[in-house]
């Protein structure tokens, strides 16, 4: 089965920037878009909007932002953390900010990845480009428990 | 038993009085009893010497013929002297010859003559004296008289004694009438004294009755008591005035403690409000450093696609004008950074560590190489540059000097940059030297403020804001920046570090153990 990528981002811009940035790199694996941390549990527990997606496969790669509506991309890692049926999934926090404190809690949460979401488009498409190759091409997802 | 001196003043002045008398009566009749019986004595003596020589003479014929009967009616003669006891003659042979006796005596005369001589014996006068005629001795009288002495000693103490009490009496009835005179001012004075003292009432007077010295005492005495009154008052207002200074020092301390109080409670309040305004710069600055990127990377980004999604629609204008706005996109991503990052300095804690600048110096460098690879700039960076602060700091101060320093000699042939240190008493400063363009001194004073610029940004680029946190980051290790310059030929920024002598050396022997 072909890996799919889950998109956290409520910013509908950096959304269509990112979807952009990923087409012009070629890259085919489906993406959903959760506009925020909420739908974003929902669709990984297959709860509220996202109830009978069951037993469809996991995401290869979460893509979080962390400054969200409702829930905040710290809590959504620390939910999926906890759970046993999330606790591997690989989540990249993309984001704006360079914040060493960030950084920090992200990766105290179990963050695999933590890429700051440049400015400048050419490198920001550069950046996403070479997270969509990088997990979805050349990463092994964990082994199904 | 009292003592004399709590005697009361009549008591003592009685006492005197009679003492004197008494004294001045013994004296007077001592003396003239004791001349009274000198003279009885003497009289009495001379009396009866005289009476045995006429005796003798007259007993001499009698002697010489032996005629006792003579002698007998020579000695009854006596009999006209009371006094006399007894008398008698004795014989050249020492024999009684002829005797006298006075009706009441009945004591024995002397067997024997004694030798010629006075004696009182058992309050008589005892006589015995030779007849002598021509200078033969014919016989011996002899006398016995009362010695009255002792009668007359008894009849003068008895007179005495009488005198005494007759006098004492006298002079206690004067003494009586007279110490009123004395005794009456001063006890006045001795009651209003007691009555001031019990009732401390300063204003009460004592009377004078006299102009003698308990006079001059009662005008002292009142004297004494207008000083105390007046001293009392004096007292008394100063001790109202004491208590009214203190009642206000009181107040004062509470005004104090409630000003202090309220300092407190303003500290209190200013301090949660600083907190406030602290939490609300970080949120600001988290949210400028989320939010205010976002929009941009839209712009930015949008842009691109325009120019990449329809290439054929855009006119070369049009293509221009969008280059323009990414260029101000990239260029206000730029001031974010850096303002960011001048936040960011001013708020983590600062860490304190032996640090080489020397080896981040060189580092420094060596990034700005790799970036610019065409760039031919001679870097001299000195060694032994040994420093205690903030690592990651400190590589922001150097970043942004010789990055400077790097950019404003981009136009000169030979660029020069020197990074070195410079000893003075102790104390270490730190230089990064170009050649490049330096600036006009007269604006030395705005270089380190936020997005102040003293070139244009068409000939160098750059936020301002670089040496704003390069300031920031040397104040914050209590140290000092400052540069030199002149336009055209270079620029020379100096800062020191809170460093003396002593720290150097141990900031060398922590450098080596931890580089060991």
């Amino acid at each position: 089965m072909e890996k799919t990528i889950l998109l956290v981002e409520d910013n509908p811009d950096d959304e269509e920037l990112t979807l952009r940035a990923l087409r012009k790199a070629n890259i085919v694996n489906e993406v959903f878009v959760a506009r925020d941390g909420q739908e974003a549990l929902d669709f990984m527990f297959c709860t509220g909007k996202h109830a009978g997606r069951e037993g469809q496969a996991i995401p290869g790669v979460i893509l979080l932002d962390l400054k969200l509506p409702k829930l905040n991309g710290i809590d959504v890692l620390n939910r999926l953390r906890s759970d046993p049926r999330t606790k591997l999934v690989p989540v990249v926090v993309l984001t704006s900010s360079s914040e060493d404190e960030d950084m920090l809690r992200s990766y105290q949460s179990g963050a695999n990845s933590y890429v700051r979401k440049p400015v400048e488009f050419p490198a920001f498409a550069a950046a996403v480009t070479q997270l969509g190759i990088y997990w979805m091409l050349l990463n092994e997802s964990p082994p199904k428990g | 038993m009292k003592s004399l001196g709590s005697l009361s003043l009549r008591h003592k002045l009685f006492g005197v009085v009679l003492l004197t008398t008494l004294v001045a009566l013994i004296v007077a009749l001592g003396s003239m009893v004791g001349y009274d019986l000198r003279s009885y004595h003497r009289n009495l003596l001379s009396d009866m010497t005289t009476q045995a020589v006429l005796l003798g003479r007259t007993t001499v014929t009698a002697l010489a013929f032996d005629d006792p009967k003579v002698a007998t009616e020579n000695l009854s003669v006596l009999r006209f002297r009371p006094a006399v006891n007894s008398a008698a003659l004795y014989n050249a042979r020492g024999a009684l010859f002829a005797t006298y006796a006075r009706k009441d005596e009945q004591r024995a005369f002397p067997k024997l003559p004694e030798v010629d001589g006075l004696r009182i014996e058992d309050r008589d006068l005892i006589l015995f004296r030779r007849i002598v005629n021509d200078g033969e001795i014919l016989g011996t009288v002899y006398l016995r008289a009362d010695y009255e002495l002792f009668d007359r000693v008894r009849d003068y103490l008895e007179i005495s004694a009488g005198v005494l009490v007759a006098a004492l009496g006298v002079a206690l009835i004067l003494a009586l009438r007279m110490q009123r005179f004395v005794t009456r001012p001063v006890l006045a004075i001795a009651e209003i004294a007691r009555d001031v003292v019990s009732k401390r009432d300063y204003s009460r007077r004592a009377t004078k009755l006299s102009s003698d010295e308990v006079g001059t005492l009662v005008d002292s005495f009142n004297d004494m008591l207008a000083e105390i009154d007046r001293r009392t008052g004096e007292l008394e207002a100063s001790n109202a005035k004491l208590a009214r200074e203190i009642e206000e020092r009181t107040r004062a301390e509470h005004e104090v403690l409630r000003l202090n109080a309220e300092l407190e409670d303003r500290v209190r309040e200013r301090t949660a409000q600083l907190e406030t305004a602290n939490r609300e710069l970080e949120a600001f600055s988290y949210s400028v450093s989320h939010d205010l990127r976002a929009p941009l990377r839209s712009i930015d980004g949008f842009g691109q696609a325009l120019v990449d999604d329809f290439p054929e629609h855009l006119p070369e204008e049009a293509r221009r004008y969008l280059d323009r706005m990414r260029t101000a996109t990239k260029h206000m991503g730029q001031l974010i950074e850096g303002l960011l990052n001048l936040a960011r300095v001013s708020r983590r804690p600062l860490e304190r560590r032996p640090v080489d600048l020397g080896q981040i110096a060189r580092q420094v460098v060596g990034d700005l190489q790799q970036r610019e690879p065409d760039r031919a700039v001679e870097v001299s960076v000195w060694d032994g540059m040994l420093a205690e602060g903030d690592p990651q700091l400190l590589h922001a101060v150097l970043e942004n000097l010789v990055a400077n320093a790097w950019k404003f000699t981009a136009r000169k042939d030979k660029a020069r940059v020197e990074i070195g240190s410079l000893k003075d008493q102790g104390r270490t400063t730190f230089f990064v030297r170009d050649n490049g363009a330096g600036f006009d001194m007269t604006y030395a004073d705005k270089l380190f403020g936020a997005f102040q610029r003293l070139h244009a940004a068409s000939d160098y680029s750059g936020t301002g804001i670089g040496l704003a946190t390069v300031q920031r980051i040397v104040h914050r290790h209590g140290g000092r920046i400052w540069a030199e310059a002149e336009v055209g030929k270079g620029a020379v920024f100096y800062f020191t570090l809170v460093f003396d002598g002593e720290q150097a050396a141990r900031i060398s022997q922590d450098f080596k153990e931890t580089q060991g």
